[in-house]
């Protein structure tokens, strides 16, 4: 099952609790990942990022001392970031509103709810090696486009509020 | 307003080459890698299930204490059902929802409602028999009291209610 393009990804998991941990690191072992980094929390996964090139993260929401949402504002936004496009998968057994949305205004990739399935964790996985997001830059927010879906209805041109500046009608 | 600068993905280094993600993707799809995973959890199930456990005696030693105890339930409803403990996660649900519901409404949670919650998922985590029809019973009985409960709150705090 392990393809070359597998054992060529290195994958950084960001959790507190380590039976959860070890749980997704044996997963993604046995699709054939071999380099996988732990870090209990966020601030110690930025420590790994400046010593370890990392092609993805899978991320917990709630830690401390920093949790998934400051790291990922971390990774997207500050100068020292090593790679401010990197995947960042939030898996998290809360699912209120505002904290998906706060996840989503950070940066987050793609989310994960908790309790996790290999077939969840496994689709997440696919969707973002074989969609790659476009990234945004618009006033304080740097990181993936939040905008998922084209509106069936929508029959318009602009897609953004300032999209009529370049329109040439 | 500053004008959004958009990045596609063929202007920013992706992991790896199309054929490759095409490649991978197709394996991560795939029914033997979803059932090679699945062994793996339920060969991890009973180190986990310890692990269920360690976080349920937090929860334990938590009560009073309804922040700890929102985020120790949490962890709970996260990790229990991927350790087999389908009840215990289920309980543990019960009693998130609850929590998130009173921190709309602004309210304290009923010490009552809560010491019921972290006894049943106490039980359900130490049963025998995970699948019980007891486990059901309870699950749904504690469903019926958190709705019971939020809709008296409800009718103390009405201007948050109409949010």
């Amino acid at each position: 099952m392990s393809g070359s393009a597998f054992e060529m990804l290195r994958v950084l998991v960001v959790e507190d609790n380590h039976h959860m941990s070890s749980l997704i690191r044996t997963l993604l072992n046995s699709i054939g990942i071999r380099e996988v980094h732990e870090a209990g929390n966020g601030a110690a996964a930025l420590d790994v990022l400046r010593e370890k090139r990392c092609d993805l993260v899978l991320s917990d929401l709630a830690m401390k001392p920093m949790d998934g949402i400051e790291f990922t504002r971390e990774v997207r936004m500050s100068p020292r970031s090593v790679n401010p496009f990197l995947p960042i998968v939030l898996i998290t057994g809360y699912t209120e509103r505002c904290r998906v949305e706060a996840a989503r205004d950070a940066g987050v990739t793609e989310f994960l709810a908790k309790p996790i399935t290999a077939q969840s964790l496994f689709a997440r996985l696919a969707e973002i090696v074989e969609r790659p997001r476009a990234f945004v830059r618009c006033g304080a927010y740097f990181g993936p486009d939040r905008r998922r879906k084209q509106a069936e209805n929508y029959a318009g041109p602009w897609r953004r509020h300032d999209d009529h500046n370049d329109l040439q009608v | 307003m500053k004008k959004a600068q958009v990045i596609p993905p063929d202007s920013y280094p992706q992991m790896m080459s199309k054929s490759d993600a095409a490649k991978i993707s197709r394996i991560l799809r795939s029914s033997e890698a979803v059932a090679k995973g699945a062994r793996v959890i339920k060969d991890a199930g009973q180190k986990l299930r310890a692990g269920v456990r360690e976080y349920v005696r937090e929860l334990e030693d938590a009560i009073g204490d309804h922040q700890i105890t929102s985020e120790k339930a949490h962890d709970i409803r996260g990790f229990a059902e991927t350790a087999g403990l389908r009840a215990t996660g289920r309980i543990a649900d019960g009693l998130c929802r609850y929590f998130e519901e009173l921190e709309k409404l602004d309210a304290a949670p009923d010490g009552a409602v809560v010491t019921l919650h972290v006894s049943a998922i106490a039980r359900a985590a130490h049963a025998e028999e995970e699948s019980s029809r007891m486990n059901d019973v309870v699950v749904k009985e504690l469903a019926a009291l958190v709705s019971h409960k939020l809709a008296e709150t409800k009718a103390l705090h009405p201007r948050k209610n109409s949010n």
